[in-house]
């Protein structure tokens, strides 16, 4: 299961199920832990995936909703393949004690035969991995009916399409793309994380005895020559530069200063450097007196990441990766 | 001259920051990249080759301040010169520009961007 919950039938654990009920959160009134798309998948055999709230007696219900479809109820097998389960969070005894959430939660719950080439979930979420895989956005459509099914759109498509009764579409993004130009300790430990985080990393260094695929095997890409021409590059072939975060942990003026100059007038959605404070107002300085504005030489984030306090390769990557969603949600500028 | 000198550093530092002839050269007749593979510098020589003269001569590159202010000077001396007269410029020729030797430890910082010329003068002679 992805991060974005999509499932794959082609994953082991999926593929031993004979069925299993995908969950998905497609309203909340009140406050809700997850965003709304959060997937569970809960398979005949008992197995979990995900979740579409933080756990607790929401979860438990959606897994008793997803048995019962899957198995059936009472002996019986349930005829329709889905199902749309409303869930109270004024539970009583929490309210009583003030822990409440309060709200309501509204969860499609899809039955889903994993080894049928032709069940259109499958089809849906196989089209959606197409998608982000190419770089595209895909549109998830589940219909709120107790009839029909779910199926994917690509963006232009769905801006085509116009759609009968209630739908909930679920938007999901490309992976975001790091640009890690210096092929350190930091990068080896960023494209670990990264990894984790589902971002596609790019390793840059203009020296082959450090940016090789045996010190980077989590890394998607590693790439030798000229740095700036290899990021100028990176930019020219991706669709969207919003998407893509640069990672400057070269701590060389030789490498940042041509790679900045091309940056700081493209779109890209970071543009980090490491370095002390007093070395980021030098580095501004020199590509001031080159001609960037001030309002360009503050998109660049230097320090680099959000202070975590931490000094090791690990926690500075940390706190370069929390930076990065951080500013990928908006939470920064 | 020491090395590293005053004057060294403030010949660097100019070009450095204002270097001459950066950038591509898109009809360039040979282009020769050279690099250090142990400190990463990078870069590329380009010349623009008519009737056995250097028409022009550009550079780029990620690299450090010596060595671009090595490519500078170099690039504007051989414009203009047959590519027999320019295979004279060398390290001396270099060091004696920058006004001082570098570092002993830079030395590669120069010698870098000389010897990628010498190659493209090589290949521009073999091409013409």
């Amino acid at each position: 299961m992805t991060n974005h919950g999509l499932i794959d039938e082609r994953d082991p654990l999926i593929r031993r199920e004979p069925a299993v009920a995908i969950a998905t959160l497609v309203s909340a009134t009140g406050s809700s832990s997850k965003k709304l798309g959060a997937k569970m998948i809960v398979g005949r055999s008992g197995r979990l995936l995900g979740g579409v709230t933080i756990g607790g007696c929401v979860d438990a219900q959606v897994i008793e909703a997803a048995d019962a479809l899957v198995d059936g109820a009472n002996g019986e097998p349930v005829p329709d393949a889905r199902r749309v389960l409303s869930i109270s969070l004024d539970d009583d005894e929490a309210w009583e004690i003030g822990l409440t959430c309060g709200g309501t939660l509204e969860v499609v719950l899809e039955r889903v035969d994993p080894s049928a080439e032709d069940d259109p979930t499958i089809a849906a979420h196989r089209r959606a991995r197409d998608l982000l895989a190419a770089g595209e956005t895909a549109m998830i459509v589940t219909p709120l009916e107790p009839t029909g099914a779910a199926y994917t759109l690509s963006e232009s498509e769905f801006a085509n399409t116009t759609f009968d009764g209630r739908v909930f579409v679920d938007r999901l993004s490309p992976p975001a793309t790091l640009a890690i130009v210096g092929a350190g300790q930091i990068a080896m430990t960023l494209t670990r994380f990264a990894r984790e985080l589902e971002m596609r990393t790019v390793v840059i260094d203009g020296r082959e005895r450090y940016a090789t695929a045996e010190r980077f095997p989590d890394a998607d890409d590693v790439r030798v020559g000229m740095p700036s021409e290899i990021v100028a590059e990176l930019l020219a072939t991706m669709a969207g530069g919003k998407n893509v975060a640069v990672i400057l942990v070269a701590h060389d003026y030789k490498y940042e200063l041509p790679i900045l100059r091309h940056l700081l007038r493209a779109s890209v959605g970071y543009i980090g450097m490491l370095g002390s404070k007093k070395r980021g107002a030098a580095v501004r300085q020199l590509l001031r007196e080159e001609g960037f504005t001030d309002d360009e030489l503050a998109r660049i984030h230097s320090p680099i990441g959000l202070d975590l306090g931490g000094r090791s390769s690990a926690e500075v990557a940390l706190s370069i990766l929390a930076e990065v969603v951080a500013v990928r949600n908006g939470r920064r500028a | 001259m020491t090395a590293g000198s005053t004057t060294f550093r403030a010949v660097v530092l100019e070009h450095f920051k204002h270097p001459r002839n950066r950038g591509a050269l898109p009809n360039a007749t040979v282009s020769i990249d050279g690099a250090n593979p142990l400190c990463g510098d990078r870069i590329r020589i380009q010349l623009l080759v008519d009737g056995g003269a250097i028409a022009e001569a550009r550079f780029t590159a990620d690299a450090c301040a010596i060595c671009i202010a090595t490519a500078s000077m170099i690039t504007s001396h051989v414009r203009g010169m047959r590519l027999e007269d320019a295979q004279a410029v060398d390290g001396i020729w270099a060091e004696a520009a920058l006004q001082g030797p570098p570092p002993a430890a830079r030395q590669r910082c120069v010698t870098l961007p000389v010897d990628t010329l010498r190659r493209a003068l090589r290949a521009a002679g073999g091409a013409g």
